[in-house]
């Protein structure tokens, strides 16, 4: 009777049990790449929480900030470092904790991740000097966070495949969600329990990513091809180096549509948080009051949230293909980017309030696409650890482009240059999206084959299998059988 | 002879010029002193230079209601209702070539008003309570109380170890170290005094307990144990259900009930890690 809470993913469930009368939901796609419902669902709710408190926490510990500063006796900049850090080790841990799922259960790998991050707040409420704040909330927190992100986000790409996009649409709208009802919040802590109280207190709120954690069913990871249990049995280096290697999913650099794509979204990223940041300085130097400013930026929040959800949804609906609206996407942002400072500097309100909500729609739709396109380029068994170097390697981009943005206010004196490189870096993003193999035709390609496919395993190294055409639509989620198929083994 | 000449013209001009550059202007009142009203005026005598007109200034800032286009040597400006608002230094300036002002001072009482009134510490750290004055002119003396028993307790900076102030004519501070929840929890006043008089304010401080946190942190952290305990039973419940409900399921079981590879239904098994 609960079988719609299964989340079966052998892929012959169909195909061998015709005689099935109550066909599960989902079950189109053959579980391949993902059942699309049921306990997805419920995944799709713990990664909104888990997002939340990994991203959502982090916005907001601005308000902390302010404490610091009087506590510490620091300056801003120094007690600014400590979201730096924790960012910073959450992008830069990211591919090793694909890797510990790839080798381990993800399940414990995620609930290990909640632990760490709720740790580094608890201690972090004990800390007596800012290197304490660095080392507790920056790395330990941080490292908590890259295990907790990157493998949640795997998890429920590989439990969808027809609503893929909806289900990390929504799952991203928790960030944005998390932020408002955050602030508030994190002042009331502050003032109720003085800030180390509140740190001890958002530390065991962290802990709820463990029950997030626990959510994730053994049957429901993410499970990226059997990896050789070597006939050699002495681990030696080169063996270990090897399976390293093969966790981390080292060899998807030397392929070129993934690398087109890392590229692509290592530009975007270098624009993308630029409006973030300067959105308000910049209304204020137009001339706007500190209220008019805020709202600006609150009403490109809102758009955000929405953006996410709306164009995951749409983009399932399968009319197109997930590259072409990332590119569409992407290009508007980047317009848009573009047009704000001219929509500042003309003086009116209205102007620059539209700009930021279109900005704010089209920034939050590329977001939830960014990383729906991934399993296209490399295959869903292979996602965990391709958005783990993702994710490293767009990190250097966020890093450098804001300080980039800076650099150009302070040498022109105002953010117009600023605002129009960062639209030109997006837009550039979309020209590399463009090379990307395939990129004009209308259907979706089958992914290229993961290389070294080990004899032992079975003889099914065929990439294009014969298409399921009971399930399969139009061959737009193709690349999923043969993903599927590998899985079997 | 000449030189005789020379001296006499001299010194006409330079009569003549102290004529012409001596106007005086003759103010009523020349000091308003805690009134609830008053009508400063301006009399500019001894003048025989063009007026264009005249305004007044209220600590340094222009008032524009006062501005006046009258070549009339004689201005007034009412303060029809004193507070400390408008207590501060006020100059009647007349529009001649150069202009010519002159000053009069409207004292109050000062206002003495908190920060915060309500300010938290926390057990064994630093509180600190803070008092501003407005008004002119600002207090010299500034004095704190605590509340005990009814009676007002001085605190000055020897009262104990704990106590520190630190005034300014505008701003006064009490810092109070190694706060502590029977001792110092409790009504704080903090009392400005000018030449015309003295105004207070209250200040409620709150200590916090150390431990204060903890109990929502235990709370949150029972409820994740729980909830963690309440997935994993729920798990551990399900999977007999569905082994028996239909025995051919690809799923990998966390404890497999049965072993046998179902090869003769063409499963597939996944092997569990």
């Amino acid at each position: 009777m609960f079988y719609w809470l299964r989340c079966s993913n052998s892929p012959d469930s169909t195909v061998d049990r015709p005689q099935r009368d109550m066909p599960k939901p989902g079950d189109r796609s053959g579980g391949a790449g993902g059942p699309d419902g049921g306990w997805g669902w419920v995944l799709v709710a713990a990664m909104f929480i888990s997002t939340s408190l990994v991203f959502g926490l982090m916005r907001s510990l601005g308000i902390f900030f302010v404490e610091f500063v009087h506590v510490f006796d620091e300056s801003a900049q120094a007690i600014s470092w400590i979201s730096s850090i924790g960012l910073a080790a959450q992008q830069f841990f990211s591919p090793l904790g694909a890797a510990l799922c790839n080798a381990y259960n993800t399940r414990l790998v995620v609930m290990v991740g909640g632990l760490l991050s709720g740790l580094g707040l608890i201690l972090a409420s004990q800390a007596t000097c800012l290197v304490h704040l660095y080392l507790t909330m920056g790395v330990i927190s941080g490292f908590g966070w890259a295990l907790v992100f990157t493998p949640m986000v795997a998890t429920v790409m590989a439990n969808f495949t027809r609503w893929r996009a909806l289900a990390l649409g929504l799952g991203f709208s928790s960030i944005g969600l998390s932020s408002f009802a955050f602030n508030p919040l994190f002042q009331l802590l502050v003032e109720t329990y003085a800030w180390r109280g509140a740190l001890l207190i958002l530390g065991a709120l962290s802990l709820n990513i463990v029950a997030c954690g626990a959510l994730i069913r053994p049957e429901c990871q993410p499970k990226a091809r059997a990896k050789e249990d070597s006939g050699s049995g002495s681990p030696s280096r080169s063996n270990v180096l090897q399976r390293a290697a093969s966790h981390l999913e080292l060899p998807l650099l030397c392929e070129r549509p993934y690398l087109t794509y890392t590229l692509a979204v290592t530009l975007f990223n270098f624009g993308y948080f630029v409006p973030y940041f300067h959105l308000v300085a910049h209304s204020r130097q137009a001339g706007f009051s500190e209220y008019q400013a805020a709202f600006v930026m609150s009403a490109a929040g809102a758009t955000d949230i929405l953006g996410r959800v709306a164009s995951g949804w749409f983009s399932d609906l399968g009319h197109f293909r997930l590259v072409h609206l990332l590119t569409l996407w992407t290009v508007s942002a980047g317009a848009f980017i573009m047009l704000l400072p001219v929509s500042s500097l003309s003086g009116s309100y209205a102007a620059l309030v539209a700009i930021s909500l279109l900005y704010g729609f089209g920034s939050g739709a590329l977001t939830s696409l960014v990383f729906a396109v991934v399993p296209m380029i490399m295959g869903v068994e292979r996602v965990m650890g391709g958005l783990g170097l993702l994710q490293l390697i767009e990190s250097s981009a966020g890093l450098l482009g804001t300080p980039l943005s800076g650099w150009l206010r302070d040498v022109t004196g105002n953010y117009v240059a600023s605002f129009l490189v960062a639209g030109s870096f997006l837009l550039l993003g979309s020209l590399t999206l463009a090379t990307l193999p395939h990129y004009c035709s209308c259907t979706d390609p089958p992914p290229p084959p993961p290389p070294q496919r080990r004899s032992s395993q079975g003889s099914h190294q065929d990439p294009f299998p014969p298409t399921r055409t009971t399930e399969r639509r139009d061959g737009r989620r193709g690349e999923v059988q043969a993903a599927g198929r590998q899985r079997e083994f | 002879m000449k030189l005789l000449w020379a001296l006499a013209a001299l010194l006409l001009s330079s009569w003549r010029a102290d004529a012409t550059t001596g106007p005086t202007i003759i103010t009523e009142p020349t000091e308003v002193s805690n009134q609830t009203s008053s009508i400063l005026s301006c009399n500019l005598t001894d003048s025989s230079l063009p007026i264009k007109g005249s305004y007044w200034t209220h600590n340094g800032k222009h008032i524009e209601e006062s501005e006046s286009d009258a070549s009339s040597p004689y201005t007034i400006y009412r303060l029809d209702k004193i507070t400390y608002h408008s207590g501060g230094l006020y100059e009647c300036v007349f529009k001649t070539e150069p202009p010519v002002k002159e000053t009069i001072e409207v004292k109050t009482l000062p206002h003495v008003g908190a920060y915060k009134h309500s300010e938290h510490g926390n057990e064994m750290d630093k509180g600190v309570l803070t008092c501003v004055a407005h008004g002119h002119p600002l207090p010299t003396d500034w004095v704190w109380f605590k509340e005990e028993d009814g009676t007002h307790k001085g605190i000055f900076n020897g009262t104990g170890d704990r106590y520190e102030i630190k005034s300014t004519p505008n701003k006064t501070i009490l810092s109070i170290n190694d706060l502590s929840i029977e001792k110092d929890i409790g009504n704080y006043i903090c009392t400005g005094t000018n030449e015309l008089g003295a105004s207070s304010d209250k200040i409620y401080l709150r200590v916090r307990s150390r431990l204060a946190a903890l109990w929502p942190f235990l709370g949150i952290v029972a409820e994740v144990i729980i909830l963690v305990t309440i997935i994993f039973i729920y798990e551990k419940r399900r999977k007999p259900d569905e082994v028996i409900d239909d025995d051919d399921s690809g799923s990998a079981p966390l404890k497999s009930n049965s072993t046998t590879n179902h090869k003769d239904k063409n499963v597939r098994q996944r092997n569990s890690n």
